[in-house]
Parts: C-alpha cells; structure tokens; sequence
C-alpha cells in the first residue's frame, strides 16, 4: 500500500514500446536510487523493461537512444553494481546487458554504449561467481561481447595507453572453469580476440598474457594426458570405460581448440603458441614417451605409456595441419633420437610437472609490476619476456606443490639425468647432427618404437595406433614431402636408407594383412581396413600401381587364402548370406573414416573378444563361430577391394542385388500374364485390397493402375529372402506375413501383416510361392557368393550345383519385369602375378547374364506401352480390374503417361534361360501376336515343367506400330547362362 | 538473417517479453525454472549462434548438452537443406543419449512458407527426432518445444540412461533443498539451441 502512494509521478504508459516509457524508467530509476528488499522487483523490471524498450528504439525510433544519452543513463546500471544489490539484481542486469549488445543494430548506438568506458567497469566488476548463475550469465556477457569485436569496435576494449584488455583477461582466468559451458564461452571469446586483426591489441595478447596463458592451457593439457593414461592402467578391464571417454574428449577438444587458434595465422601468436606446445608438451611428453623401452634409455621413464603416446600423437597429426608445428614435430619423431631432443628441447620433467602460477596471480602480478615499472621503461617487449623468466625460473623443487604421486626417487632420477646430459651435451650434439644420416636403425627411437609395433607380436592393440599415426602423417598437409618420403615409397631415385624404411614398412603392412587372413587371427578388422587404406596410399601414384611384383602376389594370396576360408563357411552356415549381405552393407555405408576412430577411446584399453563391453564389432575379436564367419567376411570384402584397387577394376558383382535393379514403391508395373493373387492386406491399423505378386527376388504388392488396363502401381515391395510367412491355425484363407529390414543386426520388419485370400486354395498357393520364392531368392543369391568366391559350379559336393537345384524342385531365374543381374562386363582377365588363372576365372566368372534392358528415362520396355485393348487376365483367372467404369478411363487417359518408345529406337529385351534346361531344352519358342494395336511378343521355354511358374514368360509388348520384329538367339555368350535377346525395331 | 534460435530462447525463458510484430529480440543464453513430475528442474539454454567457423566450439557445445534444439526457418529451404550436416555433426560428436527436438520455426509466416510441415515431419520420422513447429512471434508452441525436450531428458534420467553423477553429460543435481516431494532434488539439464544454417 505504502509502496504505491510511494511511487507516485508518472504511471507506466499504455504502449510500452515508446519514448514516454523510457521516460518513465527513468523516473523510476531515479526516484529509487538506492536498492532496498522492498524495491528490488521494481529494479528488474525497469531493467527488464530499459533492454525492450532500447531494442524497440534500436529498430524503430531514434528519438529512444537519444534520450537515454542525454540522460546518461548506462550510470544507473553502475550505480546498481556498486550497491553490490543480490544476484538477483545483478543476474537481470547481465541479462540486459546480453540483450543489449545482442540487438542493437546500428553501429552508432552500438559505439554510445561502448563509450566512456562503461562497459569495462561492469567486466571488471567482482561479481559473486560462487552463484552458479551468475556466473553463467556473466560469462555469457563476455562471449557476447566478444562476438561484437572488430577493427574498430577492439578500440573500445583494448586501451592502448593504459594497456587494459579487461575483456580478454578477465575472461581468460576461467579457462578452466569446473562448467564446460564457462570453458567452451571462455574458448569462444579467445577466438574471437585473436580474429581481430589489431596489431597493437595482438602486440599486449602476445607480449602481456600469451605467456602465462599459453602456459596455464599446455599444463592443463598435460594434466590431461597423464589422466588419461592413469585411466587406461586401472581400466585393462574395461571398466569405467565412460570417465577413459571424457578425458579423450576433452584432450581432443584441447586439440580442436589449438587448431583453430593456429589455423588463425597470427604469426606473432603463433610463435609463442608452438613454442609452448611443441617445448612443453609434444616433445617432452608425447615424443618421449614413444621411446618407451628402447635401447640405450633404461633408468628414463616416459611419462605416460608408448601406446597413449601414439595414441595422442595420431590424433595431432589427424587434426593439426599448421605447417610450422606438424613439421616440426614430424622432423623429431623422425630424426631425434632422446639425446638429441633433449638438445632440440631441454626441458626437465618436474618442470613439466611443476603447476605455473594461476592465471589471475599471473596476471594481477603483471598489473602491479605494470605500475612500478611501466613508468621508467615503457617497453611492452622487454615485459614480456620477463614474465617468460619468471615462468621457467619459478619451478622451485618444492615438494609440496608437486602433483600426488611424484616421488623423491623420480627427482634424483631427474636429476642423476640432468647431470649425464649436461657432462654428454658435447658428444651428443654430434650424435644428433649424425642422426639426420644414420647407419642403423637404432638413432631412431621414436620411429623405430612405430614400426615395432607394427609386429603385431601378441595383438593389434599398439598396430592400430601405429597405423593411424603413419596414416595422419602422410594425409597431413602440413608435413612437407622430403620428410613423408622418410616413410613413403618414393617415387624417384631414393637413397637407400629411405628406401629399406618404407621397403620395411609395405612389408609390414603385407604382413599385418597375412596375419588377418588366418582363421585364430589376433587382428581386428578395423586395423585390417586401416592396413589396407594406407596400403593403398603407399601402393598407389596417379592412379598406378607401384608396388613391386612379389608385393602384389602376397596381396593376392591373402586374398585367396580368405577366399578359401570363406568356402567352407559358406556350405555350412545357414545364415550366410544375411551376414554376408549385412557386412557388405557396412562396409559400403560406412566408409571407414580415421578421425571418427581416433574419437573412440575404447581403443586405448587393450582388444576384447565379448560384445558385452559394447564396443563395435570391427574394433574388437570375434566372439563365437557366427561372429567368426563375419570376420572373414569382412576380411575378404577389405582384401577384394585392394584386390581391385591394385589391378583398376572396377567391381561388378557386388552388391548381389543392386537398388536400381529392384522394383520400388511407385513403379507400374505390365502384369499382363502375370501370376496375381488377390488378398487383403490387414496390418496394424490399416486394411488395404492388394494384389500380391511374386517375383525373382521380390514380394510386391500392387493396386491397379486406374489408367492402363492389365497394369499395377506397387504399393510396397520387400524382399523374398527376409520373407516369413505361416499359416493361421484359425483360418484357413489368412497367412501371418513378416519381412525384414535388410539393415543387419537389429531385425525390423518393414511389414508385419496378415495376408487374407479369398479361399483356401489361394491361400495355400500363396503360401507355396512365398516359401518357394524364398528359398530360389536365397539359393541365387548364394550361388553368386559362390562364384563370388570361386567355387566351382560344376563341383559335385557343391550344393549349388545344377542337379541338386533341380532336384530341390529350384526353378531358374527369369526376370519378369527388369532384367535383374548387373550388366556384367566380359573381362578381359588381366594376367596377375601369383594368380592360377583359373582361379580368377571362377571368382570372376558372372553366372547369370543377361542382357541390361536398354533403358531410357521411365522407359523399360516392359513398363511403357499403353494398352488400349481388353484387360488381360492374370493367371489364376483373377481380373485385374474389378470396375468397369476404371477400365474405361484407363482408356482415355493415356495423355499423362511417359513418353513411349518413339522412332527408330532400338530396344532389346533379353531374357535368361537356365542353365540346368543348357542341355534338354528346346530353343525358346517364339510367338508373335498380331494385335492392330498391341504387338506382344512371347518367349516361352518348353521345358519339361511347363506348368507355368510366375516368372516363365517374358513379355515384352510394344507400342503400336511396330511391325518389324528381329529375334536374335545368343548362344555363345555365356557358359552358365543362354540369353535370348530380341531385338525390336520400331518402325513408323 | 538467423533462423530465429535467440528469439525462442529469450521467449521461453523471459516470458515478459511480449511478442510483438514491430521487435526482434534475442538473446544467447538463459536460465528457467520447470516443473517437470513435482520435480523442479532447471533448464539453462546456450545459444551456439556466430561459433560456427570455429570446428572446436561446436564439438565441444554437442558434448556438454544433455538436449538440443535443431531449428530451421520454414521460410527458407536452405536452412531446412543444411538439417542433414547438422545432425550428422551433432550425432557425431554428442554421446548417443542427446535428446533432439526438430524445431521449424516461424511457422506464423504462413504465406512465406517454403518447407512443409509434411517434410517437417517426416525427415523427424526419418531421424528418430521429436518435431514440432514453433513460432517465437506468437510463442506458439514455444514452451512446448522446450519442456518437451526437457520431459524427455528427464524419461532418460529416470530410465537410467543418463549417467547423472557425470557432469560431462551436462546434467547435474541441484540442491537437496528442492520444494518437490523429497529425494532427488532437481536436476539441471542442459540444453543447447542449434542452428540450422545460419547465414
């Protein structure tokens, strides 16, 4: 009550979006000057109302800004800080101040409110950061403001006289805030600083707070990776394996964060950058830990494990490309051995271990130093690198301010190591020097800890990491040629030291790839396809093939070898060709990206074989005989690639059934002639009419087509081989029909429905197809894995064989609709070194060819012709069309359909004969109808079962007009496979 | 022009700001109060708006959010085109447990509208994404987008999917001191409001 006699003076205007508004404010903030508990919602409403208000006038009236100038009205807020008020007040304050500097458009209310300096009070301002809050809406302040930085606004920030960056130092003392939202804003803000191209600003960055930054960022880095590996030690069981990923993450955003600092090419930045990153922590945490039990180094303890160091190195070189930090780190790793690192980069290790002064001790220290000294001797340079002593000098043995776990053995040890490098510096440097043109082997700790690993000794666990490290060395575009030659297959004259490495290397990868191809092997099948990838790069220039000739042998070898194993699978695993199809399917769709591997931190712990870890199948064993068969699969899709690769194949035969080549929801389809069985299709909530027919490979169901008579549009199709189908125990007309996804491990059916005839009979001849159709899908399917890998079709022990098809009661293929198998190219067999020829032929050999309809756009033959004439009748005596009244708009509507084949076209239709009919068969009669309006031609097979199966006639009708027909009959062509091919002519 | 992620987010979570045709206001970050089941539980929302150029922010937003919000302008195919990058980027980088709403935004633009609520819908479908079309001018739908995401982080927690001791899943227990009938207290998800394209 009392508040309101109070307030009194104005009353809020109606429109709140209006100059009389911020004038009200203004009252308001001035009649309460001082903040009570009584007054405070009244405050933040004002404050709330004054960012509305100013935004509105920002877009819409001038006058608004005007007046909030003229009344200086930015000290209302300072006066509200200095109140030290609540959080409450300050965290609406904040949030005014975001909307502010979010909102305003025109540049001129922008620099107002920039000016006197206003801003940088409320930045220095200390507000309370224990309020979780708080904090969260001043550093979004911060991050705000820095996304507002440019040229000309850095000015209002950066003051050059009194050297105060107070947005950028104040911001970076919570670079290591607990929250990841105040690191990930803080990260931001930084990144938008080193944007701006100023020089003086970049001149203070570089010279007043790079240093201790810098320094601060890189120790907190190696704090990381020292996690990181005490994670991987107490976790060789797979345990915790989410705290190992966090780390990982974070030691990769730490990378991600570096490079898009280095990425900037601030060249003064990025001095001392590289300096601390490649002095402080590659070279004497992540290098030296790679020489890890080599020769020469018994009383020196890397910090972290071997494996985490090629670990962490692989994932700097895949995301650094910055030219002047990856190649000097690449020349290390390279050439240095640990003497002549330590001369590259004398840094002990407690003062690695030794914490730098906090950011905001650095940086006040600066402030105070900055008053004492800043008067006398005014240089900006000389400073800096004080504070550069100051940092390297402070490190003190001081025991106490050691992380845990250090001890007072490792310190004599350090220091037992100091005093041997200093008395050893003399020679050493000559053994460095020397190093860049060794003799053996042995100067090259660090490379050599890389290519040993690459054994595979007992495992893959440290290949894996070697693999990628070699891999981002060579795909990084920051490391120049001469020193990837080191490693690679060089393409001219190359010394011969060179040359044994890389020689080395080619047969190590051959090596790794022999060892996968063995049944117990201890290689996963993600170090196989990294093997493999840079196989490829190192075997492949321009587009040639230079590996030598016994290099290519061994590839084929394994090849075979692989192709044998998979032989044996193949006879007795039922469910081969689902893992087949399913890890082909992966191995297509998921192209194998390195990067994304290098994300997983499931690598770091050594290979498990059980799935229960829930690591990815390719990044661990097989567990179990299925698991088992998938692996060789796997092994033998990788090896038949680089097979291919290497010759400059292309592939043809895979996959066994290509999208293009299947019937999908939409197509119309010519059923004239076909097999159709009516049936209700009743699903989960849906109850739809349907015609199901049954093709080579698929299940379709069709509705007719309102427009041509004897067609029908495909309302859905899935495939043959996922089918299930059983009959109701309760109805004689209902079939319970399931198909699968084809999408691998999880089965989802894509159709759950029940199939309801009109009588039994159909009911039962449904049933039959469906099973039937099945097992012919499965059993051609399999017979091209077969061939796929070279076994031979006329083998007696084959079941696959022709005599055992037909015995089964197995009907050839014909294509009903599409010619279904891929145009198969006749292959010239390149003569390969190593390969019996007549192996390839089988691998190489197509078993079913056929003739690709010459296709133009919607224009199969099969599915084009208009026809004018009476609906034809499907098989079983079902019309097609039920409704008189459809059959006659069918009639009159042909103006919407696709083009039909128009003059001179040339159209082929070819149709498979079966193999097993090569013998007894009689040539395919031919028939030729005569219509005045359809000219319908007909291949049919008299063979001994000519009860007509679905598939047994090929239609091919063409438009009206055509006259002339040409058949053709090849016989030649095939082995396993007869074509008839008819060739149509049409003619005016 | 953006695709309107700071207007939501100031909409939902300062709803004194009366949506009004003459002013476009926004702002990158805030903080609310829910109540979700009793449990009170607060929402705060960072924008990832201009970070785009730096690859190192937005990995690092996706990992720290327990939800996010992918928006996309209905008046502008092209930012509807960019959704699939996005995703990609986001399912990439965040841990698999991420709560994604599809947001189509401005759907009070009736007339301007380029991409279908259909496509909208199905490319949720296609993506296992809740969808929804908001408009931050008439706040329709606004909260809704919001808590949904919320409820069905919250479904998470309370399955067990989230692993709330981990504050790297950007969800942290609050004090025990929460009104709610006793117990857990409430807890913090996180969310990140997303672009979809801005350009």
């Amino acid at each position: 009550m009392q508040r309101r006699g109070w307030l009194g003076g104005p009353k809020p205007p109606k429109n709140p979006h209006s100059l009389e508004h911020l004038r009200y404010l203004h009252h308001v903030l001035t009649k309460n000057h001082t903040i009570t508990e009584n007054n405070k919602s009244l405050i933040v409403e004002a404050l709330r109302s004054m960012s509305e208000i100013l935004i509105w006038g920002d877009q819409n009236d001038s006058s608004v800004f005007e007046f909030y100038l003229e009344k200086n009205m930015f000290l209302f807020f300072l006066n509200i800080l200095q109140q030290n008020s609540g959080n409450y007040v300050c965290v609406q304050l904040l949030q005014t101040l975001n909307i502010l500097f979010e909102n305003l458009q025109h540049e001129t209310s922008l620099y107002y409110l920039l000016s006197n300096n206003h801003v940088n009070d409320v930045i220095c301002h200390k507000f309370d950061f224990s309020d979780e809050e708080v904090m969260a809406y001043y550093i979004s302040f911060l991050k705000t403001l820095s996304l507002r930085l440019n040229e000309h606004t850095i000015h209002f920030f950066y003051n050059e006289h009194t050297d105060d960056f107070a947005l950028y130092t104040e911001g970076i003392k919570f670079f290591n805030h607990s929250e990841t939202m105040v690191r990930i804003a803080v990260r931001t803000l930084t990144l938008n600083v080193y944007k701006v191209n100023d020089h003086a600003m970049l001149r203070f960055i570089q010279d007043k707070t790079a240093a201790p930054y810098f320094s601060n960022l890189v120790w907190f880095i190696a704090e990381h990776v020292r996690q990181v590996d005490a994670c991987v030690r107490a976790n060789v069981n797979h345990q915790q394996s989410d705290r190992l990923r966090d780390i990982v993450a974070e030691h990769l955003d730490h990378l991600h964060y570096l490079n898009d600092i280095v990425t900037l090419e601030n060249n003064m930045l990025n001095k001392v950058l590289i300096d601390h990153l490649l002095h402080r922590l590659f070279f004497p945490l992540y290098v030296r830990s790679l020489a890890d039990g080599a020769p020469g180094d018994d009383n020196e303890k890397p910090l972290v494990n071997s494996v985490t160091a090629l670990f962490l190195l692989s994932q700097v070189f895949l995301i650094i490309h910055h030219e002047t930090l990856v190649h000097q780190l690449a020349e290390v790793i390279f050439t240095k051995n640990l003497e002549s690192l330590f001369i590259t980069s004398p840094i002990e290790h407690k003062e690695l271990l030794q914490q730098p002064e906090s950011l905001e001790k650095l940086l006040s220290s600066r402030k105070l130093r900055k008053k004492t000294k800043n008067k006398k001797r005014p240089n900006f340079r000389n400073l800096g690198s004080d504070e550069e002593i100051e940092i390297k000098s402070s490190p003190e043995p001081d025991a106490e301010a050691l992380p845990v776990g250090v001890s007072s053995e490792f310190f004599q040890r350090q220091l037992s190591i100091a005093a041997s490098q200093t008395a050893s510096s003399g020679s050493s440097l000559e053994a460095s020097l020397g190093s860049i043109s060794p003799e053996s082997h042995l100067d090259r700790p660090f490379l050599d800890t890389i290519y040993s690993a690459l054994n595979c000794t007992e495992n893959d666990y440290t290949a894996i990491f070697a693999l990628c490290l070699l891999y981002a060395m060579l795909q990084n575009k920051g490391i120049s040629c001469e020193l990837k030659r080191i490693v690679q297959l060089g393409m001219g004259e190359e010394e011969k030291r060179n040359e044994s490495y890389c020689h080395w290397l080619i047969e190590r990868l051959l090596r790794i790839i022999s060892k996968a191809v063995k049944p117990d092997s201890k290689i996963r099948l993600a170090t196989l396809r990294l093997t493999v990838i840079l196989l490829k790069k190192l075997g492949m220039k321009n587009g040639e093939c230079v590996l030598p000739e016994h290099h290519l042998t061994c590839v084929e070898q394994s090849r075979n070898e692989s192709m044998q194993n998979l032989q044996k699978c193949l006879q007795e695993e039922e469910m081969f060709l689902d893992i087949f199809e399913d890890e082909y399917r992966t191995f297509m769709n998921k192209p194998f990206n390195v990067e994304y591997l290098m994300m997983d931190s499931s690598l770091l712990l050594p290979p498990t074989v059980t799935p229960l870890t829930g690591i990815e199948f390719t990044k661990r064993l097989p567990c179990g005989p299925t698991e088992q068969i998938r692996r060789s699969i796997g092994v033998f899709l990788a090896l038949r690639d680089v097979s291919l690769t290497f010759c400059k194949e292309v592939e043809t035969q895979l996959p066994l059934t290509r999208e293009q080549d299947c019937i999908q929801t939409d197509d119309k389809l010519d059923l004239n002639n076909s097999d159709l069985i009516a049936c209700t299709v009743v699903g989960k909530d849906s109850k739809n009419r349907r015609f199901l027919v049954v093709d080579l490979y698929q299940l379709i169901l069709v509705e007719p087509d309102n427009k041509r008579l004897g067609w029908g549009v495909v309302k859905f199709s899935g495939f043959l081989q996922d089918v299930e189908v059983s009959s109701d125990p309760d109805d004689s007309r209902t079939l319970h029909v399931t198909i699968h996804k084809p999408s691998g491990t999880r089965r989802v059916p894509m159709l759950a429905a029940n199939f309801v005839f009109d009588d039994h009979i159909r009911c039962m001849a449904a049933k039959q197809r469906l099973t039937k159709g099945r097992m012919r899908a499965r059993h051609l399917k399999t017979r091209r894995i077969a061939v796929l890998l070279g076994v031979s079709p006329d083998a007696h022990d084959d079941p696959f064989s022709s005599s055992y098809l037909l015995n089964s009661g197995y009907q050839a293929p014909r294509s009903q609709f599409r010619a279904f198998a891929e145009p198969q190219v006749l292959r010239t067999d390149a003569q390969r070194p190593g390969v019996a020829l007549n192996q390839r032929d089988l691998s190489r050999t197509p078993t079913a060819r056929v003739h690709p309809l010459l296709k133009r756009p919607g224009h199969a033959a099969s599915r084009v012709s208009p026809v004018k004439s009476g609906g034809r009748i499907g098989n079983l005596g079902l019309p097609l069309l039920s409704s008189p009244s459809r059959a006659s708009s069918s009639c009159s509507s042909s103006s919407d359909e696709k083009p039909t084949s128009s003059d001179g076209d040339v159209i082929e239709v070819s149709a498979e004969v079966p193999d097993e009919s090569r013998e007894s068969t009689p040539k395919p009669e031919i028939v030729v109808e005569s219509n005045p309006e359809v000219t319908s031609v007909e291949v049919v097979t008299s063979s001994e079962d000519s009860r007509s199966d679905d598939n047994e006639e090929v239609n091919a009708k063409m438009v009206p007009d055509d006259v002339a027909v040409e058949v053709t009959q090849n016989e030649t062509e095939t082995e396993t496979s007869r074509s008839a091919s008819i060739n149509e002519i049409a003619r005016e | 022009m953006g695709v309107g992620k700071s207007c939501l987010l100031l909409q939902f979570t300062d709803k004194r700001f009366q949506p009004v045709h003459d002013l476009t206001i926004g702002v990158e970050f805030g903080a609310r109060m829910i109540t979700i089941d009793g449990k009170q539980i607060k929402l705060q929302i960072w924008d990832t708006a201009g970070q785009e150029s730096f690859r190192s922010i937005t990995r690092s937003y996706y990992r720290g959010a327990a939800g996010a919000l992918l928006v996309y302008d209905i008046t502008r195919r092209d930012t509807f085109n960019h959704l699939t990058t996005w995703l990609e980027d986001a399912r990439q980088h965040s841990s698999s447990n991420m709560v994604i709403m599809l947001i189509g935004n401005k759907s009070d633009l009736e007339a301007r509208r380029e991409v279908k609520k259909e496509e909208g819908e199905a490319f949720a479908r296609e993506h296992g994404l809740i969808f929804m079309e908001t408009s931050a001018k008439t706040a329709a739908n606004v909260e809704e987008a919001f808590i949904n995401t919320a409820k069905e982080i919250y479904e998470k927690i309370q399955e067990g999917v989230f692993d709330i001791n981990n504050e790297a899943n950007g969800i942290k227990i609050g004090p025990q001191h929460s009104p709610a009938s006793g117990g857990a207290g409430g807890s913090r998800p996180r969310q990140q409001a997303d672009s979809g394209g801005c350009c």
